[in-house]
């Protein structure tokens, strides 16, 4: 689901990138900090789970009712509306009344339906999993739902008018009301009865409702900003006639994300099925595996994505090729590192980051354990974002659908072996190793497709560059792990020792695959260095 | 596959105000207010035409309007336009079944308003139909209904010729076919350097793209496949690719095609002839077969130009099957190798601890779950019984003995012939509690060796059980054991459930304490 909370319009003006960029750095780190605090207060067990699949519930819903549609139509026909006879008003008025009433009905039967959801999401067979408590927090998060939409709309409506700062900075507030959630849960008297689950728990509603809340909150404060750009709302039912013209391309979209689900699904279940903890483990290792792309992909992408998106939308095969060369070697060269240095050091960067509160040494050491497993897979899950945007550009919603099949048909056989073969305890290990693993089905299968479709892609170079890196990646794993062993050997038992652990990794292992990366005569290495150090400048 | 195209009502929400660039919307009004857009056929990048259906709004009429769009200030595009449209305007002279009648010609200051972004408008009848290439995107057509197709379009460029008029017939969205089952030339306005011949090798593309379902001119239209190019770089002969295509008709499209150079037809008088014989070719159309893999073609043949010939799109799509496939296997393998590992490094942590205390987690590793609560004082259940789900109840009015805190009297099972599963899938005591109580440890009496217990949390004092948990697990050890729970959640109830029995399938529970969990 992260995937789709990725999705925002690209600011057009330049004024307002700068602040957007610290907007969107601020609320990606806050967002991160308080899953941390989730991690050190409420630690890993059935509470966390069930509240982390209870909190994604209505994510996925409202994406499956409006996300897909929202970016593909709706923001576009926003855009268009502008030359209707009043400026658009009628048509935004009708489809915040249609959008929102139909998400209240939508929110409504998804609450009633919320013990289906949390039954189809957790396997509770096994007794490692409470669907009861899930049920509980889902009660309280679901209607999130109509909020979630309110917030997608309204946000579409301020960034057609160019306004892009509320929308920016409403999310950083949010996480700080769940950070204040988070808060009175440790302050907040009793404990929570797992079974049975009583939805009068403190600890409960403090946690269900505050959350809500934040999206609540999330949503309202926009409300001023409209205002501000002279939007008066009015009761308008009916439906816009335009709205039907982009029925298929938004129906591949929408096929796109319930496949999509269909691996969630059966990926929840494996972790429900295999121990307390896992669902939690899996959702926080995945924001950790994530960072890096959100960071440094994304940052290094955008100045090469517009441009291909453009050429692709313009039929210049040759310039797509081009592109999409050069956005492979460079996040091959910055990314290959980065995973080597996760490889080495995951379990530190587990205990570093979690060995606190309410987690304790071996939870924090498998989330690091689970980390360095699927590390490898962070080349390829860029890869496939970036393939992902040349087929969109192409006007073609098909072959992504169609790659994610694939990737899920593999996925879903992959995942029940895991179930088998490993231990329960060890299952969300195994579970983000073959989620890194379909990320290179993925990328080869895009590649390929790609190649079918455009012809001559220059895999030999992209391969070349990918061997280089990998080869500097496994020195600088070898020279980081020799010298942790010959300077500070042992385990790594507290916070601040893995600290110490992951930055001399960090940077030994840093300095050697660069040192090979020269010596390979690796070209690319060059932008992305200068990248980095603007990007370290400029912040 | 057909093209997409955006076709609107036209009704009131449709309005629009024009003006500006990037005003070629549906529903947007252009021609100084006159004409209001209703969707777009295609576009000819080549000189910038964009050929779109719109409404008459004073005669209340549709019409064809080819736009030529450019920058007013641009010179050499406003004089290519201009030649253009002085083509077109000779074509009003020019009455044919085979092409759209003229009704209009405007320009920059005469029909085009200030800031459109237009260099010009050609203006012709709507003629009802369907796209050329929608009728060619599913299969090619046979060649006979090929030939007839395109026999009224080569008789209007031969009129045409004659009158030293050039049609601009190099564009396959130009064209489309009527309900009677003819090509015509919907979208007027030829290319100003365009020349006769120009039109014969289109009219030759033409008949190649229905023959083929390809287009062998360079700069043809998004979403139709470019023919393929054989090793001397012209395109290969249709025949080549579809082998029941007349060997007449494949030779005078490419012929049509190569034009100036030996061999080649220069007048579209020569195309008549051979597509009035072609006509009654009955070939063998049950060999037809849909072009399994149309979609994803996309005119990319200039990449591939240099390259062996062999390497073409067919093989391609086999090798990245091929390839696809591959991935696949290596990834199933790696997957397996990595769960290895993944247990390898799973069984190099600590195991259980001593010999009468047994730590369980559910995983019945003790490092898997959160730290155990440490275990306060001793708690008594308030009411105890059998908790059984198959057959009768083993001694139910003795289940009190387990927890009397007599260490002589004791709850004992049936015997049974079976160990289980084979009877029931295992037996229990269910304890409960006056409140929701967080359990550090339970100790059990017991002198049955090999007894394998679990602690199961549950919602009800009679619950299934599969509404149960499980929170520890231990085999019994003749004597006491201590069963340290994995968690501290409180609950009111408690089952201690016996999956397998002692030797001589019986077990025997002395004593049974729970010690809930300290508040630090």
């Amino acid at each position: 689901m992260e995937q789709g909370a990725q999705k925002k319009a690209v600011p057009s003006l330049a004024r307002a990138t700068g602040s957007m960029a610290i907007a969107t750095m601020v609320s990606r780190l806050t967002g991160f900090f308080w899953k941390l605090m989730l991690g050190w207060i409420v630690g890993f067990g059935v509470i966390q789970d069930s509240f982390t699949i209870a909190n994604t519930l209505p994510n996925i819903i409202f994406e499956l009712l409006l996300g897909g549609v929202l970016a593909s139509i709706v923001v576009p026909l926003l855009v268009r509306s502008h030359d209707d006879p009043d400026g658009g008003q009628t048509y935004i008025n009708r489809l915040l009344t249609v959008g929102m009433t139909g998400l209240a009905i939508a929110t409504v039967i998804a609450v009633a339906l919320a013990p289906v959801f949390t039954r189809i999401y957790m396997d509770g067979s096994t007794g490692k999993a409470n669907p009861e408590l899930a049920t509980a927090f889902a009660y309280l998060l679901l209607p999130e739902i109509l909020f979630y939409g309110l917030f997608a709309l309204l946000s579409a409506i301020l960034q057609a008018k160019h306004v892009f700062g509320p929308t920016a900075w409403a999310p950083v507030v949010n996480n700080l009301v769940v950070m204040a959630t988070l808060l009175a849960y440790t302050i907040v008297p009793g404990e929570l009865s797992l079974n049975p689950v009583r939805m009068g728990d403190a600890k409960l509603l403090v946690l269900g409702i505050g959350v809500t809340l934040g999206i609540v909150v999330q949503a309202v404060i926009l409300l001023p900003a409209l205002k501000r750009i002279g939007f008066k709302y009015k009761w308008t039912w009916g439906f816009d006639a335009r709205l039907k013209e982009f029925g298929g391309l938004a129906l591949w979209i929408l096929g796109y994300v319930l496949i999509s689900q269909v691996g969630m699904v059966v990926t929840q279940r494996v972790l429900s099925r295999g121990d307390a903890g896992g669902v939690s483990i899996y959702a926080q290792a995945w924001l950790l595996f994530q960072l890096p792309y959100g960071v440094i992909g994304v940052s290094l992408l955008t100045a090469i994505l517009p441009r291909m998106s453009r050429a692709a939308a313009d039929g210049d095969t040759q310039k797509v090729v081009d592109d999409l060369s050069t956005g492979s070697r460079l996040s091959a060269v910055m990314l290959v590192p980065i995973s080597a240095i996760l490889t080495v050091s995951g379990v530190a960067v587990g205990i570093a980051l979690f060995r606190a509160g309410a987690t304790d040494l071996s939870q924090a050491t498998r989330l690091g354990t689970a980390l360095a497993f699927s590390a490898f897979g962070l080349l390829p899950y860029a890869l496939v974002m970036l393939q992902l945007r040349v087929f969109y550009a192409m006007k073609d919603a098909r072959t992504p659908t169609l790659i994610m099949l694939v990737m899920t048909v593999v996925k879903i056989p992959l995942l029940y072996m895991c179930d088998a073969v490993v231990e329960p305890g060890q299952v969300v290990i195994g579970v983000l190793l073959v989620n890194s693993l379909t990320f290179v089905v993925g990328a080869v299968l895009g590649q390929m497709w790609l190649w079918v479709r455009l012809g001559n892609l220059h895999s030999k170079k992209i391969i070349t560059v990918i061997a280089k890196s990998v080869l500097a990646g496994l020195a600088g794993i070898g020279a980081a792990w020799l010298a942790t062993r010959l300077l500070m050997p042992g385990q790594i038992d507290s916070m601040l020792r893995a600290w110490i652990v992951l930055i001399v990794q960090s940077l030994i292992g840093g300095v050697v695959m660069v040192g090979v990366l020269m010596a390979l005569k690796v070209p690319e290495l060059k932008p992305a260095t200068s990248r980095i150090t603007r990007l370290v400048r400029r912040g | 596959m057909t093209t997409r195209r955006t076709e609107y009502p036209t009704g009131e929400d449709a309005a629009g105000r024009g003006a500006g660039p990037g005003f070629l919307v549906p529903g947007g009004v252009i021609g100084d207010g006159r004409y209001r857009l209703v969707a777009q056929f295609g576009v000819d990048q080549r000189m910038n035409a964009h050929f779109w259906r719109a409404q008459d709004s004073y005669l209340r009429r549709d019409v064809a309007l080819t736009l030529l769009a450019g920058d007013p200030g641009d010179a050499a595009a406003v004089a290519a336009a201009r030649r253009t449209l002085e083509r077109a305007a000779h074509a009003t002279t020019l009455n044919h079944p085979g092409k759209a009648r003229v009704l209009d010609v405007l320009s920059q200051g005469s029909g085009i308003g200030a800031g459109e972004g237009l260099i010009g408008i050609i203006v012709a009848d709507w003629v009802r139909g369907t796209d050329l290439i929608d009728l060619v995107a599913e299969y090619p057509v046979p060649s006979a209904i090929a030939a007839s197709l395109l026999e009224p379009l080569a008789a209007a460029a031969e009129a045409a010729h004659h009158t030293g008029l050039v049609l601009g017939l190099d564009h396959p969205q130009r064209i489309r076919v009527t309900p009677q089952g003819t090509l015509f030339l919907a979208f007027l306005g030829a290319p100003a350097e365009a020349s006769l011949h120009d039109d014969v090798s289109g009219l030759g593309a033409i008949l190649y793209l229905l023959l083929t379902g390809r287009w062998p001119l360079p700069g043809g239209p998004e979403g139709v496949p470019a023919a393929p190019l054989g090793p001397d770089g012209h395109v290969v002969a249709p025949r080549a690719l579809y082998s029941y295509i007349p060997q007449e008709l494949s030779e005078v499209a490419l012929r049509c095609l190569s034009g100036d150079s030996i061999g080649g037809i220069r007048t579209s008088a020569g195309l008549i002839r051979v597509l009035e014989r072609a006509k009654y070719i009955d070939d063998e159309t049950h060999q037809l077969q849909a072009i399994s893999d149309d979609d994803d073609y996309e005119d990319d043949g200039t990449v591939w130009t240099t390259r062996r010939p062999s390497n073409d799109r067919a093989t391609r799509r086999k090798l990245a099957v091929g390839v696809t496939a591959l991935a696949v296997a290596t990834v199933g393998v790696l997957a397996w190798l990595g769960m290895q590992l993944i247990s390898f490094f799973g069984d190099t942590e600590p195991g259980a601890g001593g010999p009468t205390i047994v730590a369980t987690a559910p995983g019945g590793n003790p490092q898997n779950g959160p730290p155990p609560p440490q275990p306060g004082e001793p708690i008594q259940a308030a009411g105890v019984r059998v908790y059984n789900v198959k057959g009768t109840a083993d001694n139910p009015r003795r289940a009190t003995f387990a927890v009397d805190g007599d260490l002589k009297t004791a709850w004992k099972t049936d015997a049974y012939a079976q160990p289980f599963p084979a009877l029931k899938p295992g037996i229990g005591i269910m304890a409960s509690f006056a409140e929701p109580v967080p359990f550090a440890e339970v100790i059990i009496d017991s002198p049955s060796d090999g007894t394998v217990i679990e602690i199961r949390t549950a919602p009800t004092e009679r619950p299934k059980l599969d509404e149960t948990k499980v929170i520890g697990r231990a085999t019994l050890q003749a004597g006491q054991t201590k069963l340290q729970l994995d968690s501290a959640e409180p609950t009111q109830h408690v089952l201690i459930w016996i999956t397998t029995l002692a030797e001589g399938n019986v077990s025997e529970l002395t004593e049974i304490r729970f010690l809930r969990a300290s508040d630090n």
